[in-house]
């Protein structure tokens, strides 16, 4: 009945694709808080379940998959850490993916996103825990954060990969997997962006970081990369 | 023992042994607002009851502590004499927290693994208000001082215009007629300068074209003020181009009192605009006192000289304070206005206890009920009220009632 087709995505549990009327493609995400927009997205019912297109223009993680990022390690149940969530559009993604039995750490550190993110979003969804904090610090909320299988870090930050490496060292699982959006301008506006990646992925090489692969997000987000790779704990006694 | 880890979890504190066997604990009370208080005391860098108590218990059998905070760790060699040891993370540390829904069932604090995390939520949550809370009560003082500058900097602007329009008078008085904003004004005599400098291609480059700017031109030709030298000119533009960083500087506040409201108090925000809001804010001190007072002390908040001039005088006591200044008040009809002044306050008093207490946004919906309730008082009290009798007499009575 509906106008819309939806199909499952051929690798990634969880996610769906869209076909609209007007024959154009877009991502989907079963809502788990029914009824409920995040950021304007359009909510659409189909065969008795009702799904959240999912913006790559708004979202990174969605632009990556678009542009071919094929197996994202997300899945039901999963534990994650989102440093850097804003106000919730792509945590809110990830929520819908990983289901209730999931849980996904929320940090961010602006008071006034963070609220945002608290009530609207946060509010009805059970396996969101917001937390106001410096990615930073993460020994700021080691209790109130367990062990988890991916960190996804979108920061805007210089260090980025460095901030990233010193929570993974903190919280993530040996074997765990590490999603990181690089923004080359706001790391440093005066260097290429070749450079600016080289570096990051260079720290994070040197973190015990393995497999990395990297997708540009053109033209969904101008000069961001985003980069996927896989966590080997080093023995204590390195 | 050679050493213990203490580690710090939302259980509880935990000493855990080498071989990541949890040899002793203090659990903590299973409420969430203690543990969330304990917790930010933790971060804080204190030592915690708790921790205090289970090293007291361990320090005869353990040479050294191991801590994953060097401020808690400090604290510890500090107050308890005890030595030390920081790593960041812990081995142990690790192991809480890999096992975390186990060990919180196995020392009793729940009674199934899973629990844990929904304490663990709800505890988060509650911190994270408290934070943002914390966050948006210590910047009302700011908007308390952006406010304040910009009402000074009207103050200011009106001084200087006033001085600005009385001197370059002496040179062109018909020109104050003719442009009634102090803003192009000052322009016109920074920009233009003489008189004679007057016509139509540098007024439209001033961005005043038309019939205004043939007027001005031809006024212009035909003054009766005096003659001024350049270095008197020069210093009257001057003053008329500090009387425009001033309008520039207020131009920007009250751009940045925006963002600032939306952060500090965005319900408030939706439903008295940016200014308003933050006047409202600055009257009662601090958005947590606003948050106190009832509607009816917010309705009449601005108006505390006329409140003190009808104590003295007998006259009518003031219905509205600055409140008064809502746009929807000044378009509605004169009657209808005490009755949507009294609604408007009542809506802003409870944005702003939202804004204070719990750091929700549902100022759509406050803004939507309250244009709900001006349009049912536009419909209810159509036409201005007939009784004549009640505009007799001094005015007192009844009649002010709104
Ligand atoms: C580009 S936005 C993230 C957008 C979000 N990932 C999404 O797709 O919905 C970056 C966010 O990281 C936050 N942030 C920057 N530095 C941070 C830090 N050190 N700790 C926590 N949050 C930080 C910013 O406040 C901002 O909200």
């Amino acid at each position: 009945m509906s106008r819309h087709r939806v199909v499952s995505h051929e690798r990634i549990e969880g996610v769906f694709w869209v076909t609209q009327p007007d024959g154009t493609k877009k991502l989907a995400t079963i809502n788990l808080a029914l009824g409920r927009s995040v950021y304007g997205e359009k909510i659409l019912q189909f065969k008795g379940r009702e799904y959240r297109l999912w913006d790559p223009y708004r979202s990174k993680l969605a632009a990556a998959i678009h542009r071919g990022l094929d197996s994202v390690p997300l899945w039901r149940g999963e534990k994650v850490l989102y440093l850097g969530a804003a106000s919730g559009t792509t945590a809110s993604h990830i929520s819908d993916i990983i289901g209730l039995e999931g849980r996904i750490y929320c940090v961010e550190f602006s008071q006034r996103v963070m609220r945002e993110l608290m009530g609207h979003v946060a509010a009805y969804r059970p396996n969101i825990i917001p937390i106001l904090a410096d990615a930073r610090k993460p020994e700021d909320y080691r209790m109130t954060v367990e062990r988890v299988d991916l960190i996804y870090c979108d920061i805007a930050q210089p260090e980025q990969a460095k901030i990233l490496a010193d929570n993974s060292d903190i919280f993530l699982k040996d074997g765990g997997w590490i999603m990181l959006a690089i923004k080359a301008s706001s790391i440093d506006a005066t260097k290429a962006p070749s450079e600016i990646f080289r570096r990051e992925i260079a720290t994070l090489e040197n973190r015990g970081f393995l497999g990395l692969r990297q997708i540009s997000l053109e033209p969904y987000d101008k000069a961001h990369l985003m980069v996927v790779a896989q966590y080997r704990r080093r023995s204590r006694e390195e | 023992m050679e050493e213990l880890s203490i580690v710090d979890s939302i259980a509880g504190i935990l000493a855990v042994d080498k071989g990541n066997r949890v040899i002793d604990k203090a659990v903590f009370p299973k409420d969430p607002v203690k543990i969330a208080e304990k917790i930010a005391r933790i971060e804080a860098g204190s030592l915690v009851e708790e921790a205090e108590q289970l090293i007291q218990r361990l320090r005869k059998h353990c040479k050294r502590f191991i801590f994953e905070s060097e401020a808690v760790a400090a604290n510890a060699r500090k107050t308890l004499k005890v030595k030390v040891k920081v790593s960041k993370p812990s081995e142990a540390g690790e192991y809480v927290r890999s096992n975390l829904g186990d060990i919180a069932a196995a020392i009793g604090f729940v009674e199934k693994p899973g629990d844990v995390f929904s304490v663990m939520r709800e505890v988060s949550t509650i911190l994270t208000k408290l934070r943002v809370k914390a966050a948006a009560s210590k910047r009302d003082q700011i908007v308390i001082q952006m406010i304040n500058s910009i009402d000074e900097l009207d103050k200011i602007m009106n001084l200087l215009a006033g001085r600005m329009r009385e001197w370059y008078g002496l040179h062109f008085p018909e020109m104050s007629r003719l442009i009634d904003s102090h803003d192009t004004y000052a322009k016109l005599v920074t920009e233009l300068g003489l008189r004679e400098n007057f016509n139509l291609e540098a007024l439209e480059r001033l961005g005043i074209a038309g019939e205004k700017a043939r007027r001005l031109v031809e006024v212009a030709g035909s003054s009766l003020g005096g003659m001024l030298n350049e270095g008197d000119m020069a210093a009257l533009q001057s003053l008329s181009h500090l009387y425009m960083e001033a309008s520039r500087l207020r131009c920007h506040f009250v751009d940045r009192m925006e963002t600032l409201m939306e952060e500090v108090s965005p319900n408030l925000k939706a439903v008295t605009g940016a200014t308003l809001g933050a006047r409202l804010i600055a009257l009662a001190g601090g958005l947590e006192r606003l948050s106190r007072f009832p509607a009816s002390t917010v309705q009449v908040l601005g108006a505390e000289k006329a409140l003190f001039r009808s104590l003295k005088t007998g006259t009518r006591p003031p219905k509205h304070g600055i409140i008064f200044q809502h746009h929807l008040i000044h378009k509605a009809p004169r009657w209808q206005r005490g009755k949507i002044s009294r609604v408007l306050a009542a809506k802003a008093a409870i944005a702003a206890r939202i804004d204070a207490f719990t750091g929700s946004y549902i100022g759509e919906k406050l803004k939507a009920d309250l244009e709900k309730r001006i349009s049912e008082i536009g419909e209810k009290y159509k036409t201005p009220p007939k009784r004549p009798q009640r505009f007799k007499g001094s005015g007192r009575g009844k009649g002010g009632k709104s």
